[in-house]
């Protein structure tokens, strides 16, 4: 079955981007100018979609196709004969193909179902979603989380393909996962080597401070990924 | 069938480290071309007296000096190499290891601005960029000064085209010493193979077909074939223009002339801070249940005094006895003591930990794991490749150089000692600079999520590191952590060189490089 592989799903999306221009600019590259801007944020719109294990946004501009001939009894026999004028050969073979348009494609990993990724989705970054795909055929039907979420999947390919540097949890688990491994390694540092009776009790309020069963705080944020401080101090103010 | 080398092609120590033939002093002396036409003719001179590698054959005579030379990017641009053949050369040599920092983890002190000043000053301007290298070996430090006077006498005629590049730093403060002076360390005045951390250093440099020596030289050294046994490594690992691991040759400039029985060199200058180790050392050595020279082992995973492996040797026992052993083996046996071993039995650290020096640098067949039923425990997976060196016999180094410096005071780290080290190998990206990011730098690999190694790790103040010595996953020990690890080596300068053949070293003296 394609998409699903246990909890996680893969959605890959290709919307096609409309031929006309905003003024001398192609539909295209605004679409482009629009992804580009949130390489400058410190975070991607996207860390605020819930349960996104990995996405990713680029604008596909052509597929170059050109079939070998086919292989079929007819395509033999002129092959064999001679006669056959050399025009009349190649005008048989398949024509070369390419896209009609631009495509922009959009495929992410997350976790559930895929009508609840959507609606997250639409209410987590609704002025993204129209920023970007305004541009493409068809959006112009959507103006809530139900057209939004028909419209994706008018434009969703099936695919197989899984972003394997995650497991099936739910995105909470996996970032308090990933908060409890760093704690813990730095709390077994720290606390090395005391008496069991001081550890015990330096244990009992490291839990209490880390509340292993509490999804929602203290955790790594989503989308936490840069731990260079001068470098988002950086960015920051190149905004 | 292993087919012998062209010898009288390659430059001495290209094939053997010359520390290990006696010469344990040596000299680095960096030259900038002024003019290209006079700079090819000084080039002729030197290359006239380069030294190449039949002495290091059985029963050859030794001379007192090694010379050798080798060349920047900037510098083949220099020397006129024709476009076509600078083009061919890997974009990591062209770019130059400033330009790689990011790659290398050269950040905080190790970072170019804290370079000694003819590294800092390298790749500014025209002028002092750094375009030549000549190496000078010598037995004693006044064969080394002999051949010194007759390069600068040489460098110092009008028409030599070259001027001498100043700058490196000394022990008492001084800032712009003429050569990079390196030399083994002496205990009581007998030389040793120690650096200033107190380990027994290059022991185990990779062993490669048609390199002269004995047979059993490849033990532990080589790669490790399916049946267990050991081989030399393909050649092409180590020389240009012959076949590699992969049974391709590495990428190289045309012609072929240029490139084949040459090599790249990455030149190091790593400064260690003594004080630094010494601190953490003891500090640990404090709360650290196996005593203080068990754990200067465990960064590097030999013992510090004759560098036994702890594989053979975990615990103080069992090193009494390898000792005892070793004492009255025949010199075969010694050799496959300190380097025939596998991590085969030790797959979850217990004995040598992933974060040692030496499981980083060349992890043999380790990295073939998977997790086993206990926590911290790994199993081999063999046969998960065709042999069990596969993820690392493309990933090997031939180390050359000395120590520099003294560190009798090691009450600060300001001092100015450590390590030159000259990395040699047929792919920079492919092998140094891989095991610098990926093995060093970088844990994953080993199932040490981003633990850094030891001794050479940049560790970060803000982030502090740490280690973990795993222990048998079937006792009741303990890991033990060693905590807030600081930077304990800096580098302090380098670049990547070339260093051509005999052949191509005429070549581009006579301005004869032909790539069409």
């Amino acid at each position: 079955m394609p998409n699903v592989s246990g909890n996680a799903y893969a959605l890959s999306v290709l919307s096609p981007i409309r031929n006309d221009k905003v003024g001398t600019v192609s539909r295209a590259d605004l679409v482009r100018d629009r992804l580009e801007q949130w390489n400058r944020l410190q975070n991607s719109p996207m860390a605020k979609v819930p349960q996104t294990y990995l996405c990713r946004f680029f604008v596909l501009d052509d597929v170059y196709t050109e079939s070998l001939p086919s292989a079929g009894a007819l395509d033999t026999v002129t092959d064999f004969l001679p006669v056959v004028p050399n025009t009349l050969r190649v005008g048989v073979l398949p024509a070369q193909d390419r896209l009609q348009s631009k495509y922009l494609v959009f495929s992410s990993n997350f976790h559930g179902d895929l009508d609840t990724y959507l609606l997250g989705m639409w209410n987590a970054i609704t002025a993204e979603i129209k920023d970007v795909w305004q541009h493409c055929y068809g959006f112009d039907q959507v103006n809530d989380a139900n057209t939004f979420s028909a419209y994706i999947k008018k434009c969703q390919l099936p695919v197989t393909l899984f972003f394997v540097g995650s497991n099936d949890e739910p995105l909470e688990e996996q970032l308090k996962g990933l908060y409890l491994k760093q704690e813990f390694a730095r709390f077994a540092v720290e606390h090395q080597g005391i008496p069991s009776a001081e550890l015990k009790k330096a244990y009992r309020a490291f839990i209490a401070r880390v509340q292993p069963t509490n999804l929602q705080g203290p955790t790594w944020e989503p989308g936490q990924y840069i731990m260079d401080k001068q470098r988002n101090v950086q960015q920051e103010a190149a905004l | 069938m292993t087919q012998p080398l062209d010898l009288t092609d390659i430059q001495a120590d290209v094939i053997r480290a010359s520390a290990h033939g006696g010469y344990l002093f040596a000299r680095y002396v960096f030259f900038n071309i002024r003019d290209g036409e006079k700079g090819r003719a000084f080039v002729a001179a030197v290359a006239a007296e380069v030294t190449n590698a039949v002495i290091w054959e059985q029963g050859a005579a030794t001379p007192p000096t090694v010379i050798n030379i080798a060349f920047s990017y900037q510098g083949l641009k220099e020397l006129g190499l024709p476009r076509a053949s600078l083009n061919g050369f890997p974009d990591e040599f062209v770019m130059g290891m400033k330009a790689r920092r990011a790659i290398l983890g050269d950040n905080g002190p190790s970072h170019p601005d804290n370079w000694d000043p003819i590294w800092q000053a390298n790749r500014v301007t025209r002028d002092k960029d750094v375009h030549i290298q000549v190496s000078i070996n010598g037995k004693t430090p006044q064969d080394v000064e002999v051949r010194t006077q007759w390069l600068l006498a040489l460098a110092g005629k009008p028409e030599s085209g070259v001027f001498l590049l100043t700058g490196h730093r000394g022990p008492n403060g001084q800032q712009n010493l003429l050569y990079q002076d390196v030399h083994a360390l002496f205990e009581n005045g007998v030389p040793t193979p120690k650096e200033h951390f107190g380990y027994t250093d290059g022991i185990s440099d990779p062993v490669f077909e048609g390199q002269p020596g004995e047979p059993w030289s490849a033990q532990g050294r080589g790669k490790q074939m399916a049946d267990g046994s050991w081989a030399p490594l393909a050649t092409g690992e180590f020389l240009l223009g012959h076949v590699d691991e992969a049974h391709e040759y590495p990428p190289a400039p045309q012609p072929q002339l240029l490139a084949r029985n040459g090599t790249f060199m990455v030149y190091r200058k790593l400064h260690e801070n003594v004080h630094a180790f010494d601190t953490l050392l003891e500090r640990e050595a404090q709360t650290y249940p196996g005593g203080k020279e068990l754990l200067a082992a465990k960064f590097v995973g030999r013992w510090r005094d004759n560098g036994a492996p702890l594989v053979s040797a975990p615990d103080a026992a069992a090193k009494a006895e390898w000792d005892q052993r070793f004492a009255t083996a025949t010199p075969q046996e010694q050799d496959r003591m300190l380097n025939g071993f596998t991590y085969d039995q030790d797959m979850s650290g217990s004995r040598c930990p992933f974060a040692a020096h030496m499981r980083r640098i060349n992890p043999r067949a380790s990295l073939q794991l998977k997790a086993g039923a206990l926590p911290g425990q790994f199993v081999g997976n063999p046969g998960a490749f065709d042999t069990p060196g596969a993820l690392a016999n493309r990933r090997r180094i031939a180390r050359r150089g000395l120590p520099y410096g003294d560190s009798t005071d090691r009450s600060s780290d300001r001092g100015n000692h450590g390590i030159v080290i000259m990395m040699l190998n047929a792919d920079i990206n492919r092998q140094f600079e891989f095991v610098q990011q990926q093995w060093i730098n970088y844990g994953n690999d080993f199932r040490a999520a981003n633990d850094k190694e030891i001794l050479l790790g940049n560790h970060d103040k803000e982030f502090p590191s740490k280690a973990v010595l795993p222990v048998d996953p079937e006792s009741e020990d303990v890991p033990y952590f060693v905590r807030n690890i600081p930077r304990l080596v800096e580098t302090r300068g380098g670049e990547y060189f070339f260093i051509p053949s005999l052949t191509a070293l005429r070549l581009i003296a006579r301005g004869l490089v032909d790539p069409t």
